[in-house]
Formats: C-alpha cells, sequence, structure tokens
C-alpha cells in the first residue's frame, strides 16, 4: 500500500539546520513583542530564583547563626513578597508563551492551507493526501511546541546558568572556572548526538506521515477493503509502517537517554573537583563556610538548566524535521500560476480554440497531440471516443487545470494564459466525471455553485437537473445530509446534484464530462429537456458514450489517443462511416443480428408521452 | 533491543473499555507493566540519588565547618558526591529508555490495534463517520496518549518515590517538621482537582475543534477537484480560517486556565516552603536543630514540595490522556462488523441459487429504501436490475455479501439463509464490482491482485486483464502493469479505473458476480469486447447486473425493473415488453434512437 513515490523532497544534508532555524525563527517574528515580554518574565522569574540562594545564606549568617529573630522575620517577608512577585511573572509568561503557542499554530496552518489552495492538481494526483495532513495538523504541532515551550525552557535555563556563574565569579573565580571549563566538552558531546538523534527523528516524520497516508486511504478505500477481504494483508502492511515509525522514535529516545546522563556525567566531574578544591580553600581559609554553601547551591542550580538545555536540545531535533516538512510544502511551487499583467476579469462569451495543443502528464507520455479545433459561440461540442483516449484531460485543459505544454487555446480572442486563473474558473461551469459532494446539506452543495444563489434559484436548477423529486422525497427535504463525500446519497442522485451545482453558477461555458453516466433513461430524458433550454447562447463541451446525449450536438469531435480522429456532425459523421459510425453501429448492428427482436415494433409505438 | 515487542492482539480491549479510565490506561500497557514498574523504580532510584546528593553536601559542610577533613576524606566526600550524580544519570537513563520503550511500544500497538479495529467496523458506522474525525483521534489523540505514557505515567511513579524518600529524610531530622510540612498535600490535591474538571472540559472542546479542523482539512483535499472547478479558494480559505480561529480561541481559554493553575500551585507551594523554613529557622535558634541539619532540611522541603507541586500539574495533564483516551474508546466501543461468527460453510462451495422474501430494507428507522422485494433465480442465472435513479438497486446487491443486513424479511442462498453464512465466507465467494470503482495507490498490478489471497502469476493478472478489455491499454503505459496510479486512481481516466475494477473482480472467480453500473463509463465497443468476455465468464455463475442501457441486460434469465424501492415488473425482456409500464418505457426511448439511427444508416447505404 501506498508506494506511490517516496518523500524526498528535502536534501539529505543533516549537518546544518541554520536555514531551517533561521526561518523557524521568522515564524514568531510578527509576535515578537509578545515573544520579549515573555522572555523578560522568564528571565525575571531565573533572576530571582538565583536571588534565593543569596537570601538563604542571609538567613543563616544573619539570622540563625546571630539568632536574631527580628531579621528572620524581614528576610522572611522579603523571600515572600519575592515569591508573591515572582508568581505573578510567571502567571503573566506562561499565559503570554501559551497564546504564542496557539497563535503559531494559528499562522502555521493558515499559512499552509492558503499554500494548499494554490497548488494544481497535477500535486494533488501524486501526493497522498494523507501526507498533506500530516504536514498540517501533526508537524505544526511540533514546531509550536519548539517556538513556544522549546525558547523558553531554553531562555530559563540559559538565563540561570549565567546569574548562576555571575555570582559564582563573585564568590570564587578559580572554582567557577572549574564549571565554565566544563561546557566545551558538553557542547562537543551535544552535536555529536545530534545529528544521531536527528536523523531519527526525519525519519519518523516521514513514517508518521506514510502512517497518516495509509490510514487515510484506507478508511476512504474501506468498502473494497471489506468486499475483498482485504482486512489481514492491510493490517501487515500498516503494522510494517507502525513499525518503522516505532523503531525511529523509539531509537530517538533512546539516544535522549543516553545523551542527558552523559551530560549530566560531565558536570559531575567538573563538580566534584569544585567540592574538593572548595574544601582546600575553606580549610585554607580564602573562602568562608556560607561561601561554599552558596557556591554549591549554585552548582546544584545549574545542573538542571543544563540538564534542561541537553533536554530541548533533543526535542528540537523532532522539531527541525517537522519544520522541514512543513517548509518544504510551503515550498511547493504551484504548477499553474497566474502570468504577470492578467487582463481585469471579464466574460469569457466568444469562440473556444484549440492551436496545436499537446499535453503530457508524464515526460514522454503524450495524452493530447496536436489538437485543433475551432467552437463558435454559444455551440454545443460533444467529445466522444474510446476510454482513455484524452476526453477528459481535453477538459482539463480547457478548464485549466493543466495548461499544454506546447500550442495554445484562445477563449473569446485572448490566450486563456493571459486571464486570471480564477476568472476562467469561476467562469466555467464543470461536472467532473467523478461526481464529488462535500458533507453538510444538499442546500449547501447546491450554493457551492452560486454562493449567492437564493432558495427559488436553488430549487429552479434542481428542477432543470430532474433532482427536485427525489430531494423533496427526503425527510428533511433541501436540508438533508449527504455525509462525506455524498456517501448517503446514490450515485445517479450525486450526479444530478453535481449538475445542478454546475447550472446554479450560470457560467459562461459549460461542461459536462459524463454527467449523467449513472443515470436512469427516463430522467436523462428529462434532463435533456431541460439542457437544450440552457445550453442555447452558451458554449458548451458534453462528453457521453450514450448516442442519445450527443446526437444533438453542433460538432462532434471523435478523439482517439490524443487527436481528432473525426468531426462534424451527427449526419455527416454517420456518411463517412468511419469511427464514429463503427462505434455507435457496430454494436446496434452486433445486436440485431445475434438477437433479432420481434417486439422491436411494439416498443417504439408505446412512445413515452 | 531496538526490536517491537508484543503485538496489538495480546490488548483485552472489552476490560480496558469497561474499566475507569485510569485503569484503563494501565491495562493498555498490558506486557509492558516490567517495563513499567522498572522505569519507575529507576526513577525512584534516580530520586533517591538526588535526596543523598543533599545529605553528602550537607554532611560536607557539618564537616567543613566542624573539625574539617584529614588526608584524603575530603576527596572522598567530593567522590561520594559525584558518585551520587553518576548514580543519579544511570538511573535517569535506565528510566528514560524504559519509558520511551513502554511509551512507544504501547502506542504502536494502540495504532495497529485502531488501523484494523476502523477497517472492521462496519459499513453503516463509515458512511456516516468522517474521515477527518477518525484521522485525528487516531493521530493526534494516540499521540498525546504516547506522551502521557512518556512522561506523565512514569512521573506518577516519581513523585510518590521521591515524596516518600524525602519524607523519611526529613522525619529523621525532625519529626515535628515533617508533620508540619505536609499541609500541602491535600490544599494541591483539592486545587488540582477542581482544575481537573475545568481543564478536561476545556481540553475537550479544544480537541473537538481540532477535529474539526482536521475534518475540514481532508473535505477540502479529497474535493480539490470541486474546489478549483468552481474557484471557490476563497471561500474554502474563510472556511478553514473560521473554524481555525475558533479553535485558537479555545485554545486561549485553555491556556489561561493554566496560566491561573500554575502560578496558584506555585504560591501553595511557595507558601509551605516558608512557613516550614521558618519554623526550622526558629528551632535552630532554640537549640532543637543545628545549622548543618537545616541546611540539609531547606534542601529537602523543596524536594518534599516539588513531587507535590508537581503532582498538581501531573493530575491536570493526565486530563488530556483521559480526554484523548475517551475520544479515542468511542471509536474502540463501535461494535466491529462479526465476519466469522455463524459459520455454515457447504462443503462443495455455493451454487448461487438466491431467493429475497419480502425483504424490506432501511438505513434509518421508518425511511424505508426496499420494500418488500421478493424474487427467485436459479443458480447461474443472470438477474438485471433496472430503475430509476436512487430506486435501491445498489442497496440491494450490498446485501448479498452483508454489507448491511435485510430489516425484514430474509434472504437465502441455495435454500439457506444468509444469516447463517459467515460474512467472511460470503464475500470470498461474492465478487462485486462497484458503482464507483476505488482504486488504492499502488502499481496497476498490486491492484488487480487486491483481492486474491494467493500468489498469482502474470498469465492469470493478464488474462483477467484481457477479460476486462483493459490489457492492451496498460501495455501502452510505459511501465506496463507496476504503472503506479494515484489515490482512488486519479491518474487514470474514468473507463480505465472501471475496467482494472472489473479486472480485479474477475480475477477472484467468484460464485455470484455482482457488476453495479460497472460499464457506464466505457465506450460502447470497449463495453461491447468486455460482455463477450463476460457472457464466457458468466456461463456458469450466478450474476447481477445492474445497467441503464437495455442492451446490456436484455439477454438476462430475469430483469427487475425497481421504483421507489418496490419491484414494479419483473420477468424477461419478452415479457416486459409485452406490458406496459417503464421498461417498456425506457425500451422506447433507447430505441427510438437506435431506429432513427437505423434509417440514417439505410439511408447512408442508399446513397
Ligand atoms: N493525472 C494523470 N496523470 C497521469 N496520467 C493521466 C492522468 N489523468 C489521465 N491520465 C492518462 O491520460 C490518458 C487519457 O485520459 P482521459 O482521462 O483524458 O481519458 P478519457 O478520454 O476521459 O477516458 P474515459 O472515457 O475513460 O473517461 C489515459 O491513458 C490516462 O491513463
Ligand atoms: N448509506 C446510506 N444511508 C442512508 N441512505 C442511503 C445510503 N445509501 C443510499 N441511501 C439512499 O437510499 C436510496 C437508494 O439508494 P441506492 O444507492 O440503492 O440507489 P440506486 O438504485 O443504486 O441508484 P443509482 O442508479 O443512482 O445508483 C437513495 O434514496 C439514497 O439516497
Ligand atoms: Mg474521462
Ligand atoms: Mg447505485
Amino acid at each position: 500500500m501506498s508506494t506511490f513515490y517516496d518523500e524526498s523532497e528535502y536534501d539529505d544534508n543533516v549537518t546544518s539546520q541554520g536555514p531551517v532555524l533561521r526561518r523557524l525563527l521568522k515564524v514568531l517574528k510578527p509576535h515578537w513583542k509578545t515573544m520579549l515580554f515573555a522572555m523578560i518574565g522568564i528571565a525575571l522569574v531565573s533572576f530571582l530564583d538565583a536571588y534565593f540562594t543569596i537570601l538563604n545564606k542571609r538567613i543563616i549568617d544573619e539570622g540563625i547563626a546571630e539568632s536574631n529573630i527580628s531579621t528572620l522575620v524581614r528576610l522572611f517577608s522579603i523571600y515572600a513578597s519575592i515569591v508573591l512577585a515572582q508568581s505573578f511573572g510567571f502567571f503573566l509568561f506562561i499565559y503570554l508563551i501559551g497564546l504564542q503557542g496557539e497563535r503559531v499554530r494559528y499562522d502555521l496552518r493558515k499559512a499552509l492551507f492558503n499554500h494548499i489552495q494554490k497548488l494544481s492538481l497535477s500535486y494533488f494526483s501524486k501526493t497522498p493526501l494523507g501526507w498533506i495532513m500530516s504536514r498540517v495538523t501533526s508537524d505544526t504541532e511540533k514546531m509550536a511546541d519548539l517556538l513556544t515551550w522549546g525558547i523558553i525552557d531554553t531562555t530559563w535555563a540559559i538565563t540561570n546558568i549565567i546569574f548562576a556563574s555571575i555570582y559564582m565569579f563573585t564568590i570564587e573565580p578559580k572554582l567557577a572556572l572549574i564549571v565554565v571549563l566544563s561546557l566545551p566538552l558538553m557542547i562537543i558531546v551535544s552535536f555529536k548526538f545530534r545529528v544521531n538523534i536527528y536523523r531519527h527523528y526525519r525519519q519518523s516524520r516521514k513514517a508518521n506521515s506514510k502512517m497518516t497516508a495509509s490510514l487515510n486511504e484506507n478508511i476512504t478505500g474501506v468498502r473494497v477493503v471489506k468486499a475483498l477481504r482485504r482486512e489481514d494483508k492491510n493490517l501487515k502492511a500498516f503494522e510494517v509502517l507502525s513499525t518503522e515509525m516505532f523503531r525511529e522514535s523509539y531509537r530517538a529516545a533512546f539516544l535522549s537517554a543516553i545523551y542527558l546522563p552523559t551530560i549530566q556525567t560531565i558536570s559531575a566531574i567538573s563538580l566534584v573537583l569544585v567540592l574538593w578544591q572548595g574544601g582546600l580553600m575553606v580549610s585554607g581559609t580564602t573562602l568562608t563556610v556560607g561561601g561554599l554553601q552558596a557556591f554549591v547551591s549554585y552548582i546544584m542550580m545549574i545542573l538542571w538548566p543544563i540538564q534542561d538545555l541537553a533536554r530541548v536540545y533533543a526535542e528540537m531535533q523532532n522539531a527541525v524535521a517537522s519544520s522541514e516538512r512543513v517548509f518544504s510544502l510551503l515550498d511547493t511551487k504551484p504548477a499553474i500560476v497566474n502570468r504577470e499583467n492578467t487582463l481585469p476579469p471579464t466574460s469569457l462569451v466568444g469562440d473556444v480554440i484549440f492551436e496545436n495543443v499537446s499535453f503530457h502528464y508524464e515526460d514522454g507520455e503524450p495524452v493530447i497531440r496536436n489538437l485543433n479545433f475551432q467552437v463558435k459561440q454559444g455551440q454545443t461540442v460533444a467529445l466522444v471516443g474510446p476510454t482513455g483516449g484524452g476526453k477528459t484531460t481535453t477538459v482539463n485543459l480547457l478548464c485549466r487545470f493543466y495548461e499544454p505544454t506546447s500550442g495554445r487555446i484562445l477563449i473569446a480572442g485572448h490566450d486563456y494564459l493571459e486571464y486570471d486563473l480564477q476568472n476562467i474558473q469561476s467562469r466555467i461551469g464543470v461536472v467532473l466525471q467523478t461526481p464529488h459532494l462535500f458533507s453538510g446539506s444538499i442546500r449547501e452543495n447546491l450554493r457551492y455553485g452560486n454562493l449567492e444563489a437564493s432558495d427559488e434559484q436553488v430549487e429552479k436548477a434542481a428542477k432543470l437537473a430532474s433532482a427536485y423529486d427525489f430531494i423533496t422525497s427526503f425527510e428533511h427535504g433541501f436540508d438533508q445530509n449527504v455525509g462525506e463525500g455524498g456517501n448517503l446519497l446514490s450515485v445517479g442522485q450525486k450526479q444530478l446534484i453535481s449538475i445542478a451545482r454546475a447550472l446554479l453558477a450560470e457560467p459562461d461555458i459549460f461542461v459536462m464530462d459524463e454527467a449523467t453516466s449513472s443515470v436512469d433513461t427516463l430522467t436523462e430524458a428529462l434532463i435533456q429537456k431541460g439542457m437544450h433550454q440552457l445550453m442555447s447562447g452558451r458554449t458548451s463541451f458534453i462528453i457521453a458514450h450514450r448516442l442519445s446525449t450527443i446526437k444533438s450536438a453542433d460538432q462532434i469531435f471523435v478523439i482517439e489517443d490524443g487527436q481528432i480522429a473525426e468531426s462534424g456532425d451527427h449526419k455527416s459523421l454517420i456518411q463517412q462511416r468511419g469511427i464514429y459510425y463503427n462505434l455507435y453501429t457496430k454494436q446496434f448492428r452486433h445486436d440485431l443480428e445475434t438477437k433479432f427482436d420481434p417486439f422491436i415494433d411494439a416498443g417504439t409505438e408505446a412512445n413515452t408521452a | 533491543m531496538i526490536k517491537p515487542e508484543g503485538s496489538y492482539v495480546d490488548l483485552d480491549m472489552p476490560k480496558i473499555l469497561s474499566s475507569k479510565k485510569l485503569a484503563s490506561l494501565w491495562h493498555l500497557m498490558k506486557g509492558y507493566h516490567t517495563n513499567y514498574l522498572i522505569a519507575t523504580v529507576f526513577l525512584g532510584l534516580a530520586a533517591f540519588a538526588r535526596t543523598n546528593m543533599y545529605l553528602v553536601l550537607g554532611r560536607y559542610l557539618d564537616q567543613v565547618i566542624g573539625e574539617g577533613f584529614v588526608g584524603n576524606q575530603l576527596l572522598l566526600a567530593a567522590l561520594n558526591f559525584g558518585a551520587m550524580i553518576v548514580l543519579q544519570a544511570i538511573s535517569s537513563f535506565m528510566s528514560n529508555w524504559m519509558a520511551s520503550f513502554t511509551a512507544e511500544n504501547t502506542t504502536r500497538r494502540l495504532r495497529d490495534y485502531l488501523f484494523d479495529h476502523i477497517q472492521r467496523l462496519s459499513y453503516a458506522y463509515h458512511a456516516e463517520a468522517k474521515t477527518g474525525d477518525l484521522l485525528e483521534r487516531a493521530t493526534s489523540d494516540v499521540d498525546t496518549l504516547r506522551r502521557f505514557f512518556a512522561e506523565q505515567a512514569v512521573g506518577i511513579g516519581r513523585i510518590v518515590f521521591i515524596f516518600i524518600i524525602n519524607l523519611f529524610a526529613i522525619y529523621s531530622l525532625s519529626p515535628h517538621l515533617a508533620r508540619i510540612s505536609v499541609i500541602i498535600v491535600p490544599i494541591i490535591l483539592i486545587v488540582s482537582m477542581i482544575f481537573f474538571k475545568k481543564l478536561s472540559k476545556a481540553y475537550e472542546s479544544y480537541q473537538e475543534q481540532e477535529a474539526v479542523l482536521t475534518t475540514n482539512l481532508q473535505e477540502n483535499l479529497s474535493g480539490v477537484r470541486v474546489v478549483k472547478a468552481f474557484a471557490r479558494q476563497d471561500y474554502e480559505i474563510k472556511k478553514f480560517d473560521d473554524n481555525n480561529r475558533e479553535k485558537f480561541n479555545r485554545g486561549k481559554k485553555l491556556n489561561l486556565m493554566h496560566s491561573f493553575f500554575w502560578p496558584i500551585s506555585d504560591l501553595i507551594s511557595a507558601g509551605q516552603q516558608i512557613y516550614s523554613s521558618f519554623t526550622a529557622a526558629m528551632m535552630v535558634i532554640n537549640g532543637a536543630l543545628t545549622i548543618g541539619n537545616f541546611v540539609t532540611f531547606n534542601s529537602l522541603i523543596a524536594w518534599l514540595i516539588w513531587p507535590i507541586r508537581n503532582l498538581g500539574r501531573l493530575i491536570v495533564d493526565t486530563s488530556r490522556a483521559f480526554v484523548s483516551f475517551g475520544r479515542v474508546s468511542e471509536i474502540l466501543r463501535a461494535p466491529e462488523e462479526d465476519l466469522f461468527s455463524s459459520t455454515y460453510e457447504p462443503a462443495e462451495g455455493i451454487r448461487g441459487e438466491v431467493e429475497f422474501r419480502n425483504v424490506d430494507f432501511e438505513y434509518e428507522k421508518e425511511h424505508p429504501v426496499l420494500k418488500d422485494v421478493s424474487f427467485k433465480c436459479e443458480a447461474g442465472q443472470v438477474i438485471a436490475l433496472l430503475g430509476s435513479t436512487g430506486s435501491g438497486k445498489t442497496s440491494l446487491v450490498n446485501l448479498l455479501p452483508r454489507f448491511y443486513d435485510v430489516t425484514n424479511g430474509s434472504i437465502l442462498l441455495d435454500g439457506v439463509n444468509l444469516k447463517e453464512y459467515s460474512r467472511s465466507y460470503l464475500r470470498s465467494q461474492i465478487g462485486i464490482v462497484e458503482q464507483e470503482p476505488f482504486l488504492f495507490s499502488d502499481s496497476i498490478r498490486d491492484n488487480i491482485t487486491y483481492g486474491v489471497h494467493r500468489e498469482v502469476t502474470q498469465e492469470e493478472v493478464e488474462q483477467a486483464a484481457r477479460e476486462a478489455a483493459i490489457h492492451d491499454v496498460i501495455l501502452n503505459f510505459s511501465n506496463g502493469y507496476d504503472t503506479l496510479v494515484g489515490e482512488r486512481g486519479v491518474t487514470l481516466s474514468g473507463g480505465q479505473k472501471q475496467r482494472v475494477a472489473i479486472a480485479r473482480t474477475l480475477l477472484i472467480n467468484p460464485r455470484i458476480l455482482i457488476l453495479d453500473d460497472s460499464t457506464s463509463s466505457v465506450d460502447m465497443e470497449t463495453e461491447m469486447q468486455i460482455r463477450e468476455a463476460l457472457d464466457k465468464l458468466m456461463a456458469n455463475r450466478t450474476t447481477f447486473i445492474i445497467a441503464h442501457r437495455i442492451q446490456s441486460i436484455m439477454a438476462a434469465d430475469l430483469i427487475l425493473v425497481f421504483d421507489k424501492g418496490e419491484i414494479a415488473q419483473c420477468g424477461t425482456h419478452e415479457q416486459l415488453l409485452n406490458e406496459p409500464g417503464m421498461y417498456r418505457d425506457i425500451y422506447s426511448i433507447q430505441t427510438r434512437i437506435d431506429s432513427e439511427l437505423q434509417k440514417e444508416i439505410d439511408s447512408v447505404n442508399i446513397l
């Protein structure tokens, strides 16, 4: 399952994280004030933290040792008021940083979603949906964590270390030097670990999106899974992915688990040295006992920040791996973009001309070859031909879901690349070959074609598409819920609603790609009546396999192997006795031969009223 | 060491679901309880080492003040201190290791279980469920649980350990101080419980909105073609932004509560610390305590309060895990489709005689989709279903593999009630080509062999592809049978998709074949090819065909014409043409076109 394309959008460079980190920080830019306040808050809190130690020292030296109760009470009141101030600062920065987290989540998702809307269909047909989803949901989450708590913890740890170091230097520079000298060692060890931890996190993020894709696909295709009893095999396939996820996250976690104690052990060595040397100094009376005590508690104080820093550093690797994925999605260029100096929005009423249009989805596999045709404003054109011939592709080009690899398409006298994309797509109404509805009511789905449509307009469109009767037979009528993708409706019903939706848009060019393939004959006949009226004056492209639908078209193009093999109206094509003739009469003749039908007259007499 | 252990089958889900939440989470860890306990013990050991560091320091200071060190005593004391740090480090390594082992394994197993469970939920469940919501629960909520197992779950053990050890240490210094230092415990508990309730609610609503957002995204992505077709990007962006903003607002509320809880619990803790510390200081002044002991106590009290303060935090964080577990268990509680019970399996396979007896069927109560449907067919016959859009044809054939069960009446297969067969067995005997073919993002070959549960040769695959008139097309792709198709088969044309789906079903060689409108997107000529192949294949298997073209069905042994869920007409082509009704109407419309065509052909021929 999900073997489609492998994710390898970013280079394998694991040593330099600079660019990603810089970009990550840019995410915070709009909110730098909040961030600054939060950081000041945390710095204040940790500064006061350090002050407690001094206070403790004074409590011992001035209060207890001197047995001075009033000093003791005074010191403790200072202590209490600092605590009070501190917890206010605490409240402030937790609030700010939490808010910041939500903002970052909001910003990232918004940016991603907006960017996704710009991407072209070619991207979506090759990217599993679950990959995109996991980037928008879980990867942004990891980024937000780093950008808030990660930064705060780092700030806290660093200020703690700095303040403690300053105090330590004021007490006894020689001892402080021992502590400071252990830092480079820690940094070297950290870098060594980082590369490995990061590598595994990167793999685990990848595994995560594969898992999401697999789950998503299995849910959307669950009917087939059941019908073909694939449950066991699919589970096996999923287990491979979840095991990969396990392996990578576990390895990363394991490495982090080694990393932290390693850092601690290094600090242990320097502390042993301090205690030893410090003890000697006190004996030599260069250091007071209170001083040594304070010094020792500062050491304890920086022990945890160092450990914290190490933890954040390990977690950061995960977030960086996530950021890469998010940024790579943001960096994906849409294949189809507006050209410079697009024409102002106008109607697309006018002729449609294809000039030497060629197109391929995959290099070296041409789908449309040198297509030429001209459609006059208001004409109805039918595209017919064997399946896989390129009819849908032609329509995809017309709607500019894809652009020709060579040749031009002219609409109303302009190369359609000169128009704004939005302009083209909102003026062409397409009924897609695979009908898709959004969850919500029927009314909401119809309004998708025209957001401002009144209830009357909605009903009118439904009537034109022969959907009115079945809609009103539902318990909630137009407010009936259609389920995700329209799952709660029959396929024919979905098609009728898609037609009504496109009608409601009142487009300049109307495109129906096998829009009634699953609709019964009687309903189809009804629709056709309505359509005639609707298509008059409107350029329309109809793709269909049923003769009934295409017969009355002004022009019929037989598309085979991406080329127009024949064209003309129905009559002339029959006369040509070529592909079209064969396509529609071979079967007919075949049926006549194999099964001579004595009732054929009875049938024709009983015409429907 | 880096191998996964245990499998999702070890989980005793009924027990997990019927227990209280904390117990459920405990049962979820089944098989890793030892690892979890080791993790907890080592955390305790780390706590012990940490406490000991202070005791060692206290003694060290006392000695420095007092008689001083003789010889290498000083170095030994320092080393003793270093040893404690190393012990601390090793223990925390062990506990982190074991905790992540437990957490990663537990979640891997839960993910597998969920995946399997979700794919085994009934058709009806999936028709109503939102994919995005299921995804959100199976990913984000499971991740919250992973965090719980990795961080909070072992945290509980650590807190208890640290608390007890430090309490003992303080007790050994002064029982009185110990007593006055635990006043905080009930206060923190009460405060945390109050916040727990509030935060649970806020977090639940936050997480719900997160699911709304995921669903929004999922729907947008799966309907991306429609979005583009109507150029509704702005509308979608606004919709997503509304949902996103709503989530932001809920997050803000949640955040505000958090920001109140933390400083409050810190204030309470600090109050306790000051009170204890002051009392101890007074004791020193009154001569009840040595200065060295005071220093020790001052450090210890911090380590007594720390776990309690964290207990509050943990309780509050656990509320997230509970909420997420609640959301996951909502999926887990939904009953799986019973695939294997009622194991009637005729030794020689089924023959394919189908009888519907007064079958009623409804998706929702009081809204019948099939009403009193009765008909019978012999093994090997072809039954055609024709009827208006939404008249219940697909619903009817979905009853055969028991995707749904009848509401009233019964269906007999070879004279035995369908309910006597297990679903799994039925599905192995019945092949259905869906009205909307769904392909997986995999190679074409894998898609064709998707339904067979044995090794198949390339010849067999090609044979099936030929019968579905798709073989030549596939050969034309540059990668042939290894061509990858996009999700849902989006890189194939409509007719190609349908034919791959037909080939997929033909390959499983079912006893009963159901073709639900499965040539609607192929041209006449291709359809004819397929039909010729099918004629041979249908020879001795019961076949249900749904189609709208009379030509596709007129050779059927029995034609059922559906109207609004009822059989309006039934009989053979000849019989139906002889009676007035829908069939004849449809036929006349279709033949009118054909006879016009005939005339045109004739006129061409004359010319
Ligand atoms: N997104 C895509 N990526 C790659 N190839 C594609 C894609 N869409 C279609 N094709 C290929 O392009 C060819 C033409 O497909 P198209 O959908 O245009 O056919 P069609 O004439 O509409 O057929 P049908 O009548 O079956 O719908 C087919 O061979 C198909 O496999
Ligand atoms: N999962 C569902 N839940 C509720 N109602 C449903 C569900 N599936 C279908 N329906 C309703 O049941 C009725 C019959 O649907 P069904 O799909 O059986 O029609 P059909 O005869 O196959 O139509 P078509 O020719 O359009 O495929 C329709 O009105 C439809 O809206
Ligand atoms: Mg097509
Ligand atoms: Mg149907």
